[in-house]
């Protein structure tokens, strides 16, 4: 190798300089302080309860790490709590927005208006509408930020909240706020949220939890996060957000969960006001048969499934790394999620879904009707 | 000079013919998707392939999506990295110099010619996509439909996919400059490819790796399938924007390099 | 190819270029090191207006390492270079048009044809008037014995067409000055003919030509004058008349030295068999002497070195041998 000599050591050096220049750029960038605002926790909660009808648009990535050890039913939840997820979300008001989930080769849009909402497939070249369940699966579009930070202060008490600080993201102020469950039922540790100092909305959630023997959680990392990416809070058109369906495609309507749906379940005992300490609540339009317990963001789901359905979902949850089983059934916890098959001494089987402890589960399992169903 | 490039680029017969290879993974797909008529299920194979089944419109794009993970960069790298190398190999680097044909004048010539190859190969791959596309599956009366399910007029329809074009090409020509930059380190052309090649699988590579997550954005692959965002209704222009700077950045680096080593290196071939 | 070449301040920094008006190539101190060894060692080289000039030197002495300094291709280490008044390589954009090269091998575009090669060569660089392109193409290869080759891609050419295409590119642009690394490598013996021939007729219009080479005999009937290089050092640098001047002996061609020896006594310089080396600068006075003594003598001629002999006694020795020091990468 010839000496470097002084005309080659000055190219070389102008190169360096320009490498440098350009790889120092987007972390001075990232590094703009965030300016913090002397704004308390219950101020906040109350900004973002307040948000629903704040006009904006914005590109969120969700992440999960969360391992659903489901592979034959229920994938979707399975990939939305598991896997990265894009969506880009146009938001007029809750009545209509849309969100699409953005993959490499096409994506899913759901259009919400005034009666139901339009799903469309590009890769099916599929369009399905349905009106609005009371309850149903969770969706992508459930996990953008503004939503699930309205979803989880909602019925969160003040004193379960604390500051914490301030960040930029997506460009903006964010304050932030600690959720801490109270309910020891509760598998959540924590809750990180930042909020738009001027505006309200939620730009980032960090839900942190499970216990470390749960699967899927690594400790000091959040088991679900979600956060805007870009948000622009000037009010989307209304041709963005309304759907027709395309020439040519499939146009199917959606009926609702048929597990959810409890007029195709069999006759069931009542479920009782109160399951392991958790109240039963009254939510709208649910059936009767399926159960909703629990206060903020302790939520436990009860509902009664045909045993064939059930005979499945056993089968994926018994060979799943970190289940239990015992007589009352078999569950499993990844992450903050709970999840269960229970078995009732005649064969009624129940579906029990929350953020929840294993304990809960196993304590709620004791305390399930015994009576009915044919199994 | 840059004249000169262009008529031993072009006059040159390994050109056309890697250029004709890589339109023909293309254009069979195209054939074996017609006679079985079995598109990829949602969520696998190229972009676009689902779709060109009820409306050929979209083969320039599925052709594109093609060749763009291996085929593309492969007939880049080639043709960039035989730029400098293949000159020392052959022995007319020497002549070239001593003509002179200045040595920063060389290598911008050298650039736009690979510039010039990657551009006709893709408007190539592109308008061959075409015809296959509107022999093979016919067009679409009714207009061909987004990812969000809008409609597109055919002017707009050629409008996006003359950008996906130049997004495409912009993208190669980081191969190109990865190519160029090996090709004036070494007088092995081959060396060169398959050096450029190894940076581009490394980063493919990476990019699928979790543990590689925080310098995935600077991944010189990262934003090329983003021309698909184009088809979105609203187009999203984040990923193609910084697919444009991103490359740009490696395009300035790599050039800088590859001046400041040629420049000043001896050419002893 | 801007910039300064010279990085002197140290000790040994190179003096200006001597030159006289007539100066085409002048180095001053040419060095060039890789890493540890020196392929060109502080050379002074000097050739002038009208000289066809022959570098000579065993394989590895550092030749074609000086060619590429001289035209700009390896940077030096050390020291100066002027061509045509010109420094190089800094004035390179103006000096090298006027410079006709064949550097080692001939080289080409395989696919195209000889043709189309040079008038990509000339389109590449200044200096080439595109108008009188096609014109001096034609007459070029002409003038290289190429004329009728027609349009068959260089692939197609026999190792000596190759080589007249390559001087064939040298020659495109008229230079004043050609250098020439063995040039008539790969030519049969008509070939070699043709191209002495063609280098003598263009010296004759003015063109100097520089040519490296290894083979003397070629140098001894080209050249006027000669440098020779041993291991990166000028060894020798003169011109070939003043080099192979008489000895002020002459030679003399007799079965009989005996007899030369009992009559020329202490003027025998040297026995060789039949030829005697004897002191004394006028053979008719030597002849006179032995033939008047009855010695028969076959032959005379005044005693002058041969190039091969001058070499030899200046080099000292191949350098493609690797004694110690000379190390690796000599062989440049």
């Amino acid at each position: 190798m010839p000496l470097l000599r002084p005309r080659s050591a000055l190219r070389w050096s102008l190169v360096g300089l320009l490498v440098l220049l350009l790889a120092a750029l987007p972390s001075l960038v990232g590094r703009l302080p965030a300016a913090d605002a002397d704004r308390s926790a219950a101020d906040l909660r109350a900004a973002v309860l307040a948000s629903g009808d704040v006009a904006f648009s914005g590109y969120a990535q969700s992440a999960g790490g969360l391992t659903l050890p489901l592979t034959d039913t229920f994938t979707g939840i399975a990939d939305l709590f598991s896997d990265r997820a894009t969506m880009r979300t146009w938001y007029r008001s809750a009545q209509d927005w849309r969100t699409d989930v953005v993959t490499a080769t096409g994506e899913t849009g759901t259009h919400r208006d005034a009666t139901g909402t339009w799903t469309w497939q590009y890769e099916d070249d599929e369009a399905t509408r349905a009106r609005v369940f009371p309850l149903s699966l969770p969706i992508a579009p459930d996990l953008l930020p503004s939503d699930l930070g309205r979803r989880l202060l909602s019925q969160a008490a003040d004193d379960e909240l604390t500051r914490t600080g301030a960040e930029r993201i997506a460009g903006r102020d964010a304050l932030g706020l600690r959720l801490v469950p109270a309910d020891v039922a509760s598998s959540v540790s924590h809750v990180d949220l930042w909020v738009d100092a001027a505006t309200g909305v939620t730009l980032r959630v960090e839900v942190f939890g499970g216990d470390a023997s749960a699967v899927g959680v690594v400790t000091g990392e959040p088991a679900l996060s979600t956060g805007f990416l870009d948000v622009d809070f000037t009010e989307p058109a209304a041709s963005v957000t309304a759907f027709t369906p395309p020439p040519g495609a499939d146009v199917e309507t959606d009926e609702g969960l048929p597990v959810l749906d409890g007029g195709r379940t069999p006759d069931q005992s009542p479920l009782p006001a109160e399951l392991a300490g958790l109240p039963r609540q009254d939510v709208e339009g649910v059936e009767r048969s399926v159960g909703v317990y629990g206060r903020g963001i302790t939520q436990l789901v009860v509902v009664p499934i045909p045993g064939r359905f059930a005979d499945r979902l056993r089968g994926q949850l018994d060979v799943a790394p970190g289940a239990v089983l015992d007589d009352l059934g078999v569950r499993l916890s990844a992450g903050p999620l709970g999840l269960m098959i229970a078995t009732g001494p005649r064969g009624a089987t129940y579906l029990l879904a929350g953020t929840v402890t294993s304990e809960t589960l196993a304590s709620v399992a004791g305390q399930l009707p015994t009576t009915g169903g044919r199994g | 000079m840059i004249a000169v490039e262009l008529v031993k680029l072009f006059r040159r017969p390994r050109t056309w013919v890697t250029i004709a290879l890589l339109n023909a993974l293309p254009v069979l797909v195209a054939v074996l998707l017609a006679l079985t008529d079995l598109g990829p299920r949602p969520g696998e194979g190229p972009a676009f392939l689902s779709a060109v089944l009820t409306n050929g419109n979209l083969y320039p794009l599925a052709a594109l999506a093609i060749v763009l993970p291996l085929f593309l960069p492969i007939a880049v790298a080639v043709v960039a990295g035989d730029s400098v190398a293949g000159e020392a190999q052959g022995g007319t680097l020497r002549y070239l110099l001593a003509r002179p044909a200045g040595r920063t004048r060389l290598l911008v010539a050298k650039l736009v010619a690979a510039f010039v190859f990657v551009l006709v190969a893709v408007v190539v791959v592109a308008a061959v996509g075409y015809v296959t596309g509107s022999v093979l599956f016919g067009v679409a009366p009714t207009g061909t439909t987004t990812f969000s399910g809008t409609t597109l007029s055919s002017q707009q329809i050629v409008v996006r996919t003359l950008l996906a074009i130049g997004y495409v090409t912009f993208s190669m020509l980081g191969v190109a400059a990865f190519a160029l930059f090996f090709s004036t380190l070494t007088d092995s052309p081959l060396g060169a490819t398959l050096g450029a090649l190894a940076v581009l699988i490394t980063s493919s590579l990476l990019f699928t790796l979790d543990a590689a997550s925080s310098i995935a954005p600077y991944l010189p692959t990262r934003y090329w399938l983003s021309y698909v965002d184009l088809f979105r209704d609203p187009i999203l222009w984040r990923d193609i924007v910084r697919g444009v700077g991103l490359q740009a950045v490696y395009l300035v680096v790599l050039l800088g390099a590859s001046w400041a080593n040629f420049t000043t290196k001896d050419v002893t071939s | 190819m801007t910039g300064a070449l010279t990085t002197t301040g140290t000790p040994g920094a190179a003096p200006p270029v001597r030159r006289s008006a007539t100066t085409v190539i002048g180095t001053s101190n040419l060095r060039k090191r890789y890493g540890a060894v020196h392929a060109v060692d502080g050379i002074d080289l000097d050739v002038r207006a009208g000289d066809v000039y022959g570098f000579l030197g065993a394989n590895g002495s550092g030749k074609t390492t000086t060619v590429r300094m001289l035209l700009g291709l390896v940077l030096a280490t050390e020291g100066e270079i002027e061509l045509l008044g010109e420094p190089m390589p800094r004035a390179g954009r103006r000096v090298l048009p006027r410079v006709g090269a064949l550097i080692e091998n001939p080289a080409h575009y395989g696919h195209l044809s000889g043709r189309v090669n040079l008038t990509l060569l000339d389109a590449a660089g200044p200096g080439g008037d595109r108008r009188t392109r096609a014109d001096r193409v034609s007459a070029v290869l002409e003038q290289v014995g190429l004329g009728a080759v027609g349009r068959r891609p260089v692939k197609a050419y026999s190792l000596g067409m190759r080589q007249r295409l390559g001087l064939a590119g040298a020659l495109l642009r008229r230079p004043e000055l050609l250098v020439l690394d063995e040039p008539t490598n790969g030519l049969d013996p008509q070939g070699i003919h043709e191209i002495r021939d063609l280098l003598l007729e263009l010296n004759r219009t003015g063109t100097t030509v520089f040519l490296s080479s290894h083979l003397l005999a070629e140098v001894e009937q080209l050249c006027t004058r000669v440098g020779v290089l041993d291991r990166g050092r000028l060894v020798l640098q003169d011109e070939l008349a003043t080099l192979t001047a008489p000895t002020g002996a002459t030679l003399v061609q007799t079965p009989r030295p005996d007899l030369v020896h009992r009559v020329l006594g202490g003027r025998v310089l040297r026995v060789d068999g039949e030829r005697v080396v004897v002191h004394g600068a006028d053979p008719a006075e030597v002849n006179a002497a032995l033939v008047g003594a009855g010695v028969p003598v076959t032959g005379l001629e005044l005693e002058r070195p041969s190039l091969e002999e001058v070499v030899l006694a200046a080099a000292s020795s191949s350098a493609d041998r690797v004694d110690g020091a000379a190390g690796r990468g000599a062989g440049r």
